[in-house]
């Protein structure tokens, strides 16, 4: 903590960086986001298990790049991101939303993280996403801090769950999503959390022509869920901040990961995993399969 | 009103049963929303329960719902009424922080305008309340004037005596109705035995004045602290949303077809960047700060300004469920520093 602290502090003094988007403990058992621009305020960083959040949402919105302007030049953006958030960083530099030299990355040697705020950590109560994560050590860094070590591994309950799914009738399976989206509220949350949902104008906001149906019915809640489980195909990296900030506990990971198992079947593409690989949705290759066309 | 009884798990439970049968709806807190139950064993009456992450409001003030269908001809337009459903609704074991939600919307509800479809469903809906035993670090309804303990709302006010025993009091005219058709399950009871639970019920400290905290924001509408707390909030509506008075919504037309439509009334939030979009795309509230302390100023100022009460009720919802762990307490509560 204290390297991360000194390291951040000395980047503001230096007037290297605009500013660090990185945590703040709240409570014994959450923190929350905080942009420090203050050197004098680098000492309220942190980086522990109860960092949820994914920071890099921060990274595409106007009035954070907009702190990175001076007079003469532009300054780099810190930010603290897991290894899991790198994957997000790199998919919004493969798709030209920010510039890698622009960022600087502060990076750990990632443990997992706790399920949920509230929860006191104990080794075993760890997200999901971290259970069946193979990435402890960032793809890209700038400067990274902590030791080494994996995360206890478990059963893929989300994986067993999408199998499952599978093998229901089309029936089963949409009264099972039917049931899900019953719940959905359209407090958009997941939208918001979600760094790649980075569009200016979204299209469930537009309303000529309105493509999605703003109420929150039947078929308005399955539009908005289903268009954005393909919009976000092939470029979800499984951060899973969409499920933990859904009020409604609807299991959305179920449906971004059954895109992306199908980005890597057919495709062998992972998003935000290279920076020298495009984009799958924005590359065409003649050999591409063509399998999945409706 | 006042009148206090006892009466057992055992025969609430078969009270609730004699509600289903009749085709009532009757409501009851899970862990995510207030279910309907469908089985009494459902029903678990936990006084220290956390609120539920979402309110009931929805019971009453539907997240989407038609106010009322069209036809469309050559020459003509018909307009078609829906008919809302005057279904008794009852809730039961609702937190002294849900209860008095109907009397703060209530007033949005009946001011310019009559909502018929909000006032005929409140009508119908009887709120059996349950104390409060247990608080987390997100809670404030001792700070707005409520309490673990607050009957404010509820028609009837269930206070646990022990593990089978409830102490039951009628609050309202309503719930003396409701009640006395199960008269036989009700005894009578000695009133020193629920006060002394009351009494010694654990309250979250009070953490701010609300008068100081009017005061404040009346003074502070360009104070850099919002553009701070701007910076963080990601513009999703999961405060609103999830918050048991906030009530704003949003018109708008589906058609079917080309002759056939409804017009909706849904859920909206103030986060949203689009909410105070103008069809010239100008935006009075352009930036997410001017947002959120629209937020802060309506549940603070300029309800209490217009209706004489606090447009919050201290559940905590909108902070324990927030993305970005905002917490209004805490901006309320250290507002001055």
């Amino acid at each position: 903590m204290k390297d991360l602290r000194e390291h951040t502090r000395e980047l503001l003094e230096k007037g290297e960086i605009a500013a660090v988007i990185g945590y703040r403990q709240v409570s014994e058992m959450r923190t929350k986001p905080v942009i420090v621009t203050d050197p004098a305020d680098a000492e309220h960083l942190v980086f522990n298990e109860y960092c949820l959040n994914n920071l890099a949402v921060y990274l595409t919105k106007a009035r954070i790049k907009a702190l990175c302007r001076t007079k003469d030049k532009t300054l780099k953006l810190a930010i603290t991101a897991k290894p899991c958030d790198v994957h997000s960083i790199v998919a919004l530099i493969q798709e030209n939303q920010i510039h890698r030299k622009d960022i600087h990355i502060i990076s750990f040697n990632c443990h997992g993280v706790v399920k949920d705020f509230g929860c006191e950590f104990n080794g075993d109560n760890l997200a999901s996403k971290c259970i069946t994560c193979e990435t402890h050590k960032p793809l890209y860094f700038d400067k990274i801090f902590g030791e080494e070590k994996e995360t206890p591994k478990a059963s893929d309950q989300a994986l067993a769950r999408i199998q499952e799914l599978e093998s229901m009738t089309h029936k089963e399976r949409f009264e099972f999503f039917k049931g899900e989206f019953d719940r959905c509220i359209k407090c958009y949350a997941c939208r918001a959390v979600c760094p790649l949902c980075y569009c200016q104008r979204c299209i469930t906001d537009k309303a000529i022509p309105r493509w999605i149906e703003s109420s929150s019915h039947q078929r308005g809640n399955f539009s908005w869920n289903i268009v954005r489980a393909f919009h976000l195909s092939a470029r979800c990296t499984g951060c899973g901040e969409c499920e933990r900030a859904c009020p409604a506990d609807i299991p959305l990971t179920l449906l971004n990961r059954r895109m992306a198992i199908e980005a890597k079947r057919s495709f062998s593409y992972v998003s935000g995993r290279s920076l020298e690989t495009p984009t799958l949705v924005g590359s065409f290759n003649e050999k591409d399969s063509d399998e999945l066309f409706m | 009103m006042m009148e206090e009884k006892i009466i057992s798990r055992d025969d609430l439970l078969k009270i609730c049963k004699d509600v289903i049968e009749k085709g009532h709806t009757l409501l009851s807190p899970g862990i995510a929303e207030y279910n309907v139950v469908k089985d009494v064993s459902q029903i678990k009456l936990d006084a220290s329960a956390l609120p539920t992450k979402t309110s009931y409001k929805s019971y009453v003030f539907p997240k989407a719902e038609p106010v009322l269908y069209y036809k469309r001809s050559k020459s003509d337009v018909q307009l078609i009424d829906v008919n809302v459903d005057g279904k008794n609704i009852i809730i039961l074991g609702a937190k002294p922080c849900d209860t008095n939600s109907l009397n703060i919307m209530k007033h949005l509800f009946n001011w310019d305008y009559s909502d018929e479809f909000f006032n005929l469903r409140e009508k119908h809906f009887i709120t059996i309340g349950l104390m409060c035993s247990h608080y987390d670090e997100y809670c404030f309804c001792t700070s707005i004037g409520l309490s673990p303990v607050s009957e404010k709302g509820s028609d009837i006010f269930l206070i646990p005596l022990d593990k089978n025993n409830f102490a039951l009091r009628i609050v309202t005219e309503k719930g003396k109705e409701f009640i006395e058709p199960y008269s036989e399950f009700l005894n009578t009871v000695d009133e020193t035995l629920s006060r002394q639970v009351t009494e010694n019920v654990k309250q979250p400290e009070v953490a701010f004045d609300c008068k100081e905290v009017h005061e404040w924001l009346g003074s502070n509408f360009e104070n850099p602290k919002w553009e701070g707390i701007g910076n963080i909030c990601l513009s999703c509506a999961q405060c609103a949303f999830v918050c048991p008075v906030c009530h704003c919504f949003d018109i708008v037309d589906e058609d079917y077809s080309y002759t056939e439509g409804r017009r909706m009334k849904n859920w909206d939030g103030c986060q949203f960047g689009n909410f105070t979009l103008h069809a010239s795309g100008h935006n009075p509230r352009d930036i997410q700060s001017k947002r959120y302390r629209q937020r802060v100023n309506h549940k603070f100022r300029y309800y209490v300004d217009k209706f004489g009460e606090i447009f919050c009720t201290g559940c905590g919802r909108c902070s324990r469920g927030c993305p970005v762990s905002i917490d209004i307490k805490e901006i309320v509560s250290n507002c001055k520093d």
